[in-house]
C-alpha cells in the first residue's frame, strides 16, 4: 500500500486524519452512547410519574 | 528493550515482542479453560431442556445456566479479546508491549475475579443468572469478583491505547493503522463504553448487596444492558477484525476499499452500543420514542456497517482468489478454496451463519413491534447462539488454528480432528439454532426449567412439535459441544505438549500446519493483467466479484422475506374486528 509517511500530517485528507484520531473516536463514541441511550434513558425513568393505584 | 530482543516471525516477518506474546498466551489459555467449563454446563443444559431427559433439578438448572452464561459470554469471550487486543497492538504493528507489569496486574485481576465468580456460582451463592437483575441478590463476593474482572479488562484497554501511542511515536508503522488493528481499535473503544456502564451498575449493586444503598430495578436494567449488550458489540468488532485477518492469511483476501471498511468500523463506534435498548423493549419504564430511536433509526447505521463488512469480507476473498488465478465461473473461487484448513472453514461458517441467521433474526426481533412476539422465548437464545457462538466463537476458534503456529510456535495437535472440528461445531450449532428458533415461534420460553409445568396449578399446552424440536436442540447442542471439547483438547495438547513447528520450507505441506502457513497465498505473476481484466466493463454488471454479488442478492431476499413474515405473524396476535 503506498501510504504517505506519517510525518507529513498535512498531506493526508481530512477524513483520513479524523478516522486516524483514535482518541477523538473514543470520546465521540462514549458521548453518543451516553446521551442517546444512557442519558435519555435515565431521564425517562427518573421523570416517570408514580402510578396511581386503584 | 533493544530491538534484538524481538523475535521475527518466520511466516509473516513481523517483529514480535516476547513480553507481549506471553500475555497473549496467558489470556488465550484462560479463555480456553473458560470455554471448557461453559461447554460442560451447556451439555447439562441441553439435557435438561430436552423434556424427555430433563436431567437437572430446578435449582441446578438455573445455577448451571448462570455458570454457562458467565463462563462463555464473559470469561471465554473477554479473555480471548484481551489476547486479540494485545496481539493487535504489538505483533501486528511490530511494536513493543509498553508496560508488561501492568499487563500482568490486569491479568491477575481478571483471573482472580473470574475464579471468585466461578466459586461463588458453583457454591450456589449466586443463583441470579448472568444478568443478576435486582432485586435478585447474590453473595457480595460475586459482584466484587465481577468488578475486579472489569477493572482488569479496562486496564488492558488502557494498555492497548498506550501501545498504539508508543508504536506511533516510535514509528514502528507508517501511515494509518492496518485495517485489522483498526477493527481492534473499534473493539477497544466499545469495550471502554461497555466497562464504564459496568462500573456504573456493579459498584452500586455491590453496595446494595451489602445493605448500604438502594438500587432501582428499572435503572438497573437500563445501565446493566449498557454493559450486557454493548459487550456483544466488542465481540462483533473483534470478530470482523479476525475475518479480515483470516481472509488474508488463508486465501490472500484483499481489502476492497480501505475507506469503506473503515467507515463501517466508525459506524460501529458511533451507533452500535445503543442497540442495548432492544433488551428493554417490553419494559414499562421507557417510552416508545426512546425505544425506537435506539433500536431502529440510529442502530440501523450499525446494521448498515455489518452489511458492509458482510459484503467486503467475502468479496475481498473472492477477489483475492481470482487474483491468484484460482477458480473460474461464479463460484469456482469457493469450490477450490482450502476447505480442509480449519482456519478457512471456520471463517466461512462464521461469516455465513452470522450474516444469514444471526444478522437477519437480530434485526427482525430487535424491531419494537415484532419484539413482542419474540421476547423471552427460545427465539432469543436461538438468535444469539447464531451470532456470538456460530459467529464470534467460531471465528475465535479459526483464529486459534493460526495463533497456535504463529504465536505459540507449535503444530496443531490432532490435525485430523482439527480439520473436521469447524464442521462439527458449526453444523451442530446450526441444528441447535434452527430448532431453538422454531421452538420459540411456538412460544416456548427461554430460561425455563420445565415447560410441562408438572407441579404448577395451571397447565400450558404447547404444540406437540415442540417436543421434537427440543430433542433436536439437544442433538445439535451435543454435536456442537463435542466440537467445543475437541477444540479444547486440540488447543491444550498443542500449547502444552505440541511439537515445535521447526523450519518451514515455503510450499511444502506439513501435517499440523494450516496451508496458509506452509504456503502463504501469493498473487499470480500476471496479477496486474488479471486485476485489469476483472475491473474491465466487459466483466458485466455484477462487477469483479460476481459470486459474492449473487450471494448478496440471496441474502437480501432472505432478509426481506423473513422480515415480512414476522410482520404477518404479528398481525395474527391481535385480531381486530
Ligand atoms: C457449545 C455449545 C453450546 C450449547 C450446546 C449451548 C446451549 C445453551 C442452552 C441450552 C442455553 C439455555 C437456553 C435457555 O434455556 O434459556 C444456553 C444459554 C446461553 N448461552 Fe449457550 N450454548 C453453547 C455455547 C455458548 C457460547 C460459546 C456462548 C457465548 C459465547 C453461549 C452463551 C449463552 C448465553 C449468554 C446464554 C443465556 C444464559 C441466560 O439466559 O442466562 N453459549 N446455551
Ligand atoms: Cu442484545
Amino acid at each position: 500500500m503506498p501510504e504517505p509517511p506519517a510525518t507529513d500530517e498535512e498531506t493526508r485528507p481530512l477524513g483520513q486524519r479524523l478516522f486516524d484520531n483514535v482518541f477523538l473516536l473514543l470520546i465521540v463514541g462514549i458521548v453518543v452512547m451516553a446521551v442517546i441511550y444512557t442519558g435519555w434513558g435515565l431521564f425517562e425513568v427518573t421523570t416517570l410519574p408514580p402510578a396511581t393505584l386503584p | 528493550m533493544s530491538a534484538a530482543d524481538f523475535r521475527t516471525c518466520p511466516v509473516t516477518s513481523l517483529k514480535i515482542d516476547p513480553r507481549g506474546e506471553l500475555l497473549v498466551k496467558a489470556n488465550a489459555v484462560v479463555a480456553v479453560v473458560s470455554l471448557l467449563i461453559g461447554a460442560i454446563a451447556a451439555v447439562l443444559l441441553v439435557l435438561t431442556r430436552w423434556q424427555a431427559v430433563h436431567l437437572l433439578p430446578a435449582e441446578w438448572f438455573y445455577r448451571i445456566l448462570g455458570v454457562h452464561g458467565m463462563s462463555m459470554l464473559i470469561f471465554f469471550i473477554i479473555f480471548f479479546e484481551m489476547a486479540v487486543l494485545i496481539f493487535a497492538s504489538t505483533a501486528l504493528l511490530n511494536a513493543r508491549m509498553v508496560t508488561p507489569k501492568l499487563g500482568w496486574t490486569a491479568f491477575a485481576l481478571m483471573l482472580g475475579g473470574a475464579v471468585m465468580v466461578e466459586v461463588i456460582m458453583w457454591a450456589g451463592k449466586a443463583d441470579v443468572l448472568f444478568t443478576s437483575y435486582v432485586p435478585l441478590k447474590a453473595d457480595p463476593l460475586y459482584y466484587l469478583g465481577i468488578i475486579l474482572f472489569a477493572v482488569g479488562a479496562l486496564l488492558v484497554c488502557g494498555l492497548f491505547f498506550a501501545n498504539l501511542v508508543v508504536a506511533k511515536r516510535e514509528q514502528t508503522y507508517s501511515g494509518s493503522l492496518p485495517l485489522v488493528v483498526y477493527g481492534a481499535v473499534t473493539a477497544a473503544i466499545i469495550a471502554v463504553i461497555t466497562l464504564l456502564h459496568g462500573a456504573a451498575i456493579y459498584i452500586p449493586t455491590f453496595l446494595w448487596s451489602l445493605g448500604l444503598m438502594e438500587v432501582d430495578p428499572q435503572i438497573y436494567r437500563l445501565i446493566w444492558w449498557g454493559l450486557g449488550h454493548s459487550s456483544q458489540q466488542i465481540n462483533v468488532a473483534a470478530m470482523v477484525a479476525i475475518w479480515y485477518m483470516l481472509g488474508a492469511l488463508t486465501i490472500g483476501a484483499v481489502v476492497l476499499n480501505e475507506k469503506i471498511s473503515r467507515s463501517a468500523f466508525v459506524l460501529y463506534i458511533l451507533f452500535i452500543s445503543m442497540a442495548s435498548a432492544h433488551h428493554l423493549l417490553v419494559d414499562p419504564g421507557m417510552g416508545s420514542a426512546w425505544k425506537i430511536v435506539n433500536t431502529s433509526y440510529f442502530m440501523y447505521m450499525a446494521v448498515l456497517a455489518s452489511m458492509i463488512h458482510g459484503f467486503t469480507v467475502p468479496a475481498g476473498m473472492e477477489l483475492g482468489q481470482r487474483l491468484r488465478g484460482i477458480g473460474t465461473g461464479l463460484f469456482g473461487w469457493l469450490k477450490q478454496a482450502p476447505w480442509g484448513d480449519p482456519g478457512f472453514s471456520s471463517l466461512v461458517f462464521s461469516v455465513v451463519v452470522f450474516g444469514f441467521v444471526g444478522g437477519i433474526t437480530g434485526v427482525t426481533i430487535g424491531t419494537e413491534q415484532i419484539n413482542i412476539i419474540v421476547h423471552n422465548t427460545l427465539r432469543v437464545p436461538g438468535h444469539f447462539h447464531a451470532t456470538v457462538v456460530s459467529g464470534t466463537a467460531m471465528a475465535f476458534m479459526g483464529a486459534t488454528y493460526y495463533l497456535i503456529p504463529l504465536v505459540f510456535q507449535r503444530k496443531v495437535a490432532f490435525w485430523g480432528l482439527a480439520k473436521i472440528q469447524p464442521y462439527l461445531f458449526a453444523g451442530g450449532m446450526f441444528i441447535f439454532v434452527m430448532s431453538m428458533t422454531f421452538a420459540g415461534t411456538f412460544g416456548v420460553p427461554r430460561r425455563h426449567w420445565d415447560i410441562s409445568f408438572s407441579q404448577a396449578p395451571f397447565d400450558v399446552a404447547f404444540n406437540p412439535a415442540v417436543d421434537v424440536l427440543l430433542a433436536f436442540v439437544a442433538l445439535g447442542g451435543l454435536i456442537a459441544a463435542t466440537g467445543a471439547f475437541i477444540f479444547v483438547a486440540i488447543a491444550v495438547k498443542s500449547v502444552f505438549f505440541g511439537e515445535p513447528i521447526g523450519t518451514l520450507v515455503p510450499g511444502v505441506a506439513v501435517r499440523g500446519l494450516p496451508q496458509g502457513i506452509t504456503s502463504p497465498p501469493r498473487h499470480a505473476p500476471d496479477v496486474d493483467r488479471r486485476n485489469e481484466e476483472l475491473h474491465a466493463p466487459g466483466q458485466g454488471w455484477l462487477g469483479p466479484a460476481p459470486g459474492t454479488m449473487v450471494l448478496v442478492f440471496i441474502f437480501l431476499a432472505a432478509f426481506i422475506v423473513y422480515f415480512f413474515v414476522n410482520w404477518k405473524v404479528l398481525s395474527f396476535v391481535w385480531k381486530i374486528g
